[in-house]
C-alpha cells in the first residue's frame, strides 16, 4: 500500500517536474544551448502568479497562462539582447552568459521584490481525496492535471502548426530549414521565449503548495537537469518520461533510503544513466 | 628560448614575478588587500588547475568542487584526528583528490559537452549531499574547524597573512608549471588532438581514455592540495562550501573561462578580475540595498562574455590584430 | 625591424598596473582613517546575508540593529566617550562562509569597526569569528551553533541559548505543557532540515527525549529545499507518533503543515524556531497557524514596551533574531559605556565581566546578559511560543509565560 501511495505521489509531482523541464530540453534541442538560468524563469512565472493573486485576486491556477504570457516577452527579450549573441560561442562561454543571467535575475527579482517568502492561501490547500487508504493531494493532482493539459497543448502545437513544424526542421537540420526559408534566429527565439514560458507555467502551477522567493529555483536547478538528462536533451516526448521518472525515483526511494539521501540516488541514477545511455531514454537527436 | 618562453615573454613573466613577490611588503600583513590577494592567487591556481581539464582536454568540468572538498576534508580530519602535520594531509588530500577524478573518470569517459559538464556537476553534487549526511566523519552541515595551534610553518598555520601568500603564490606558479609542462608534452599533444577532433585522434592510435584519465586526474591531485591551502587558511568549512556548486565548480570554471580557457595566463587573468571585482562590488553597493552587489556582478559576467566569449587573453589577442591592422597602414 | 610596441604585452602590463594601483588604493584607507572614536563616531560592524536564500533573515537583523542604534543616538550616544555616535558599518555577507570571512576582514581593516554584529547563519558567524578572533575583535552574535562557543575563543559573545540546549528545551517544554493538559507523551515524531540549525537542534531533541525515556518513533533529516514533502508526512502517518518535532525553514515548514492538514493527521506540532515564528508563517496558513506551538530562543511578547516600537517603524512583529541582534546592540553600546574606551583589551573585559541589565537586556529571559568565559549568555533560556490571534505568545516556562498553553491532543 505504501508503494502505491509512493508511486501515486511520485507521479502526480512527476508530471509537474516534467512541465518545468520540457522548456529547458527544448531550448537545448533547437539551440543546443544549455540554459543554466532555466529555473530562474519559474521562480519569475511563480511571482507573476502570486502578485496576480494579491493584486487581483486570481487563483495561481487560472493565472498560469498570465505568468507564461509574461514570461514569454520576458524570454524573447533576453534571447535578442544575450543568448543570440553566444549562439556560435564556444560552449562554455554559453554556459557562463547564462549562469551571469541565472545571478541577475535571482538578485534584480530580490531588489525588485524583497527577500519574504510569500505564499498563497487557497481554498483548496490543504485538501486531499481520500481512496481507501490512500491520499490524493488536491493540489498535486491539479498541479498534476494542468501540467498534462499544458503538455498537451505544446505536443500539438509542436506536431501540427506551422511554427512547431518549423522549430523541429531547425533542430533537425539548420541548413536544410533556411533553405525552406525558415529564420532560423526567429525559431530560436521562439523556442527560448516558449521554453522559459512553460517553466514559469509551471511555476505558477506550483505555488499553491510552495512559497516564492528569489531563491526559490535553486532548489529545481538539479532536479530539472536530472530530468532532461534521464529523458534525453532535446527529446520533449523525453521530458515528460524523465519527469515521471524522476517523480518517481524520488517517492520510491524515501521508502528504502532516508529522506536525507533521496537527491543522491537521484544523482547516482543520473549518473548512471549517462555512462550507460548518454542520449537518454527517449532521446537521441543530438 | 628561456624554459621554453620566447625572451620577450620570459622577461614579462620575470617582472611579473618580482611585483609579486615585492608587493605584499607593502601592504598591511594582516589586513583586507592581502587577504583579497591570497584569495586571488589560490582561486587562480584552482582556475588553473581546472584548465588541464577544461582547456587542455576540452572537458567542461563542473563538478571539480568534489577534488577540491575532498582534500580539505581529508587534510583537517587527519589534522583534528592525528595530529597529523597538514603538509603530510595534504599528500593524502591529494591522492584522494586524484583516486576521486579516477573514478568520476570512468563513467564519463565517453560523455562530451553539455553531458559531460552535467555529469561532473551531479558528482559535485553527490560529494555534497555525503559530506552532510556522514556526520560521523565529517561532521555533517555544522562544517569543521581547524583546531587553534601555535602559528608555525610545520603546522601550516600563520599569525599573518603574508606567508600564506607567498605560499599561495608559490602553489600558482606549481599549478602553472605543471599545466605548462603538459601542454609542451606529448600529452600535451594528443590532448589537442583529442580536442580537435577525438575519432580522428582514435584513428591515429591516440588512446584517448588514458590521456582524458591522465589529465583528470592531475587536475584533482592538484584541486585536492589546494582543499589543503584553502582550509588552512580559512580554518573553517562546511560541506556546502567546498563542495558547493556555486562557491567553487562553477567559479573555478568561470576564472578559467573569463580569463581565457586553455592558456597559461588565462585562469591567473581571470582570477584577478573575478575575485576582486566581487569584492568590490559588496563593498560599494552590499550596504545599500540587499541583492544590488549581486546583481552588478552578475551584469559584469554577462557582458564581459558578450564582448569577447573565449576570454581576456583572446579579446587581448583581437586588440592586438587590431591594433596590428592600424600599425602597418 | 619595427618594435612590437603596445598590443598584447602592454596591454597586459597596463592590466596589471590597474590591479596594483587598485590594490594600492583598497590599502591606503586603512593608514588614513583616525583610529578610536575621540567624542566623534564609533563604528560598528554588521554582517548580515542580505542576499541568497536567508536574506529575509539577514534583513530582519539589520533592522533590530539600526532600531537600536538610532535610539541610542537619538538619546546622546555612547556619553561616556562624549556623546560619541554610533555609525553602523553594513555589508553582505552573502551566503558564502569565504566571502564573509572576506568581508569580516575588510571591516576591521578599513572601516575600524570596534566590533562585529552578525551574521545569522552559524556557519557564516563561524567563519567570522576566525577572522575577528585573531584581530581580536569581538563578534556579538544569536547563532547558536554549539561550536561556536565550543572552541575556547575570546572574542565571541553569543546572546543566545546553545542549539542543543534549543532541541532539549522544544521537548522539555512540549512534556511539560502536554503534561498540563493531562497527556503523558510517549512517542514523538522528529524531522529536520539537514542543515547547521536542523541537525544540531535535533541532537538536542534527541536527548531530550533520550533523558525522558521517550520513544522517538521517526527521526529523519531531508534536505534543504525540499519540494516535495510527501514522503515525509507519509512516513509520519505510519508512524504512530503523538507530536511532531519539525526544524525547518519556512518553505518546508508551509509544506509541512499543509500536508499533515491534507493527510488529516491532527497531532500537535511543535516546530524548532526559524520558519515557524515569523509572520509569514501565519500569512502563508491563515486559520492553520493557529494553535501551532514553536520553541524560539526569545519572544517580543517579553518586553513590548521596547518590541513594538520595530512593529511601528518596520511594520511587523520584532521577529527573534531581530530582537536578539538589537540586544546584541545594546549590550555593545553598554559595555563601551563600562569600558570608557573602543579599545579591544578594554572592550573585551567589560563583555566578559559586565552583567547588562536594562534597556533592551529586558527583553531576554531573565532580564539580564550575562557571559560566560565561553562567551555563552547564561541567563537566556530558550521559551515556547504558540500562534494565537496571529500574534506569538509566551506559553512556557511559566515564570515568563503570558498566557496558557492550548494543547490539543
Amino acid at each position: 500500500m505504501a508503494i502505491i501511495q509512493a508511486i501515486l505521489d511520485g507521479l502526480m509531482i512527476g508530471g509537474v517536474y516534467a512541465v518545468i523541464s520540457i522548456g529547458l530540453t527544448l531550448v537545448f534541442g533547437v539551440m543546443g544551448i544549455v540554459n543554466f538560468a532555466q529555473a530562474e524563469f519559474l521562480m519569475l512565472g511563480m511571482f507573476v502568479a502570486y502578485y496576480a493573486w494579491a493584486w487581483l485576486g486570481l487563483d495561481p491556477l487560472l493565472a498560469a497562462p498570465l505568468a507564461f504570457a509574461v514570461v514569454f516577452v520576458l524570454g524573447a527579450l533576453v534571447h535578442q539582447v544575450m543568448i543570440r549573441r553566444v549562439l556560435k560561442a564556444p560552449a562554455v562561454a554559453q554556459i557562463f552568459l547564462t549562469v551571469g543571467l541565472l545571478i541577475v535575475l535571482e538578485n534584480a527579482a530580490l531588489l525588485m521584490f524583497g527577500s519574504s517568502f510569500r505564499s498563497v492561501s487557497t481554498p483548496y490547500q490543504t485538501s486531499a481525496l481520500q481512496l481507501g487508504s490512500l491520499f490524493i493531494s488536491v493540489p498535486y493532482l491539479l498541479a498534476f492535471l494542468m501540467s498534462v493539459a499544458s503538455g498537451a497543448a505544446l505536443w500539438l502545437f509542436m506536431r501540427t502548426s506551422w511554427f512547431g513544424r518549423a522549430m523541429r526542421a531547425t533542430a533537425q537540420d539548420p541548413m536544410a530549414a533556411r533553405l525552406l526559408g525558415i529564420n532560423a534566429d526567429a525559431m530560436h527565439r521562439l523556442a527560448f521565449a516558449l521554453g522559459v514560458a512553460l517553466t514559469a507555467f509551471g511555476g505558477a502551477v506550483i505555488l499553491p503548495y510552495l512559497t516564492v522567493s528569489p531563491t526559490v529555483g535553486g532548489q529545481f536547478v538539479v532536479l530539472m537537469f536530472t530530468v532532461v538528462v534521464l529523458g534525453g536533451l532535446g527529446s520533449v516526448a523525453g521530458a515528460v518520461v524523465g519527469g515521471l521518472s524522476v517523480g518517481v525515483i524520488q517517492s520510491l526511494s524515501a521508502l528504502a533510503f532516508p529522506i536525507q539521501l533521496q537527491n543522491l540516488v537521484l544523482f547516482v541514477v543520473f549518473i548512471g544513466v549517462l555512462a550507460l545511455r548518454p542520449e537518454g531514454l527517449l532521446g537521441g537527436s543530438r | 628560448m628561456i624554459l621554453g618562453m620566447t625572451s620577450r615573454k620570459a622577461v614579462f613573466v620575470a617582472v611579473v614575478l618580482a611585483i609579486a613577490l615585492v608587493l605584499p611588503f607593502t601592504i598591511d600583513p594582516r589586513g583586507y588587500t592581502i587577504r583579497i590577494l591570497c584569495l586571488m592567487l589560490l582561486f587562480a591556481a584552482m582556475g588553473q588547475a581546472w584548465n588541464i581539464v577544461g582547456g587542455l582536454a576540452n572537458q567542461m568540468s563542473l563538478g571539480h568542487a568534489a577534488f577540491f572538498g575532498i582534500g580539505a576534508y581529508t587534510s583537517t580530519l587527519l589534522l583534528i584526528h592525528f595530529g597529523i602535520s597538514p603538509w603530510i594531509g595534504m599528500i593524502a588530500a591529494g591522492i584522494f583528490g586524484g583516486v576521486a577524478a579516477f573514478v568520476i573518470s570512468l563513467p564519463t569517459m565517453r560523455l562530451r559537452g553539455h553531458y559531460f559538464a552535467l555529469a561532473t556537476l551531479a558528482f559535485g553534487e553527490v560529494m555534497r549531499v555525503i559530506g552532510n549526511s556522514w556526520s560521523s566523519l565529517t561532521g555533517g552541515p555544522v562544517g569543521v574547524s581547524v583546531p587553534f595551534a601555535k602559528p608555525s610553518l610545520a603546522m601550516f598555520q600563520f599569525k599573518d597573512t603574508l606567508p600564506y601568500y607567498f605560499l599561495m603564490l608559490a602553489a600558482l606558479i606549481v599549478v602553472t608549471i605543471i599545466f605548462v609542462a603538459i601542454q609542451r608534452s606529448r600529452i600535451g599533444y594528443r590532448l589537442q588532438a583529442i580536442k580537435e577532433n577525438v575519432d580522428a585522434a582514435e584513428v591515429i592510435g591516440v588512446d584517448t581514455t588514458r590521456t582524458k584519465i591522465f589529465a583528470a586526474v592531475v587536475s584533482g591531485v592538484l584541486m585536492g592540495c589546494l582543499g589543503t591551502f584553502y582550509a588552512q587558511f580559512q580554518y573553517f568549512f562546511d560541506p556546502d562550501t567546498v563542495f558547493g556548486v556555486a562557491s567553487i565548480s562553477v567559479r573555478v570554471a568561470m576564472i578559467a573561462i573569463v580569463g581565457g580557457i586553455g592558456t597559461a595566463i588565462g585562469p591567473i587573468l581571470g582570477a584577478m578580475f573575478v575575485i576582486p571585482m566581487e569584492e568590490l562590488a559588496n563593498q560599494a553597493f552590499s550596504a545599500q540595498a540587499a541583492g544590488l552587489a549581486q546583481l552588478v556582478f552578475g551584469a559584469l559576467l554577462i557582458v564581459v562574455i558578450l564582448v569577447e566569449p573565449r576570454g581576456f587573453v583572446e579579446f587581448g589577442r583581437r586588440m592586438v590584430r587590431r591594433f596590428r591592422k592600424g600599425a602597418s597602414r | 625591424m619595427t618594435e612590437k610596441k603596445g598590443g598584447y604585452q602592454a596591454g597586459l602590463t597596463r592590466r596589471s598596473a590597474m590591479m596594483l594601483a587598485g590594490a594600492a588604493g583598497l590599502s591606503a584607507p586603512f593608514v588614513a582613517r583616525s583610529a578610536f572614536a575621540q567624542g566623534g563616531t564609533v563604528n560598528v560592524g554588521v554582517i548580515m546575508p542580505l542576499s541568497g536564500a536567508n536574506a529575509q533573515f539577514g534583513v530582519n537583523s539589520r533592522n533590530g540593529v539600526q532600531l537600536v542604534a538610532d535610539e541610542i543616538n537619538a538619546a546622546g550616544g555612547i556619553k561616556s566617550l562624549g556623546g560619541a555616535k554610533i555609525n553602523l558599518v553594513i555589508a553582505d555577507s552573502t551566503s558564502t562562509p569565504t566571502t564573509a570571512a572576506s568581508v569580516a576582514q575588510r571591516l576591521v581593516t578599513q572601516n575600524d569597526v570596534v566590533a562585529i554584529l552578525g551574521a545569522f547563519a552559524s556557519s557564516l558567524t563561524i567563519a567570522i569569528s576566525e577572522v575577528t578572533e585573531r584581530r581580536g575583535v569581538p563578534l556579538l552574535t544569536m547563532s547558536f551553533s554549539d561550536q561556536i562557543t565550543g572552541r575556547g575563543f575570546e572574542n565571541i559573545f553569543q546572546v543566545v541559548a546553545k542549539a542543543s540546549v534549543l532541541g532539549k528545551a522544544q521537548f522539555d517544554g512540549t512534556v511539560a505543557i502536554a503534561a498540563a493538559s493531562g497527556q503523558k507523551l510517549e512517542r514523538i515524531a522528529i524531522m529536520y532540515e539537514d542543515t547547521a540549525y536542523g541537525t544540531s537542534q535535533a541532537t538536542g531533541l534527541r536527548e531530550g527525549a533520550k533523558a525522558a525515556g521517550v520513544q522517538v518513533v521517526m527521526d529523519d533529516a531531508y534536505p534543504l529545499g525540499i519540494t516535495d514533502v510527501t514522503p515525509l508526512i507519509n512516513k509520519l502517518r505510519a508512524s504512530g507518533a503523538q507530536a511532531v518535532f519539525p526544524v525547518s525553514y519556512l518553505n518546508d515548514s508551509l509544506q509541512i503543515i499543509r500536508a499533515m492538514r491534507q493527510q488529516r493527521i491532527d497531532i500537535p506540532a511543535i516546530g524548532g524556531a526559524a520558519g515557524y515564528v515569523i509572520p509569514d508563517f501565519e500569512k502563508g496558513l491563515g486559520e492553520y497557524a493557529e494553535g501551532v506551538l514553536s520553541i524560539s530562543p526569545a519572544n517580543y511578547d517579553l518586553a513590548p514596551e521596547y518590541t513594538e516600537r520595530f512593529r511601528k517603524r518596520f511594520g511587523y512583529f520584532m521577529v527573534h533574531e531581530a530582537l536578539e541582534h538589537a540586544v546584541c546592540m545594546d549590550v555593545l553600546a553598554q559595555a563601551i559605556e563600562v569600558a570608557k574606551s573602543t579599545k579591544p583589551d578594554a572592550l573585551r573585559k567589560a563583555l566578559h565581566d559586565t552583567r547588562f541589565e536594562g534597556g533592551w537586556t529586558k527583553a531576554m529571559t531573565g532580564g539580564a546578559v550575562k557571559f560566560d568565559k565561553t562567551g555563552l549568555n547564561t541567563l537566556s533560556v530558550p521559551v515556547m511560543v504558540q500562534w494565537r490571534d496571529k500574534e506569538l505568545a509566551t506559553v512556557w516556562p511559566d515564570n515568563v509565560a503570558k498566557t496558557k498553553a492550548i494543547w490539543k491532543s
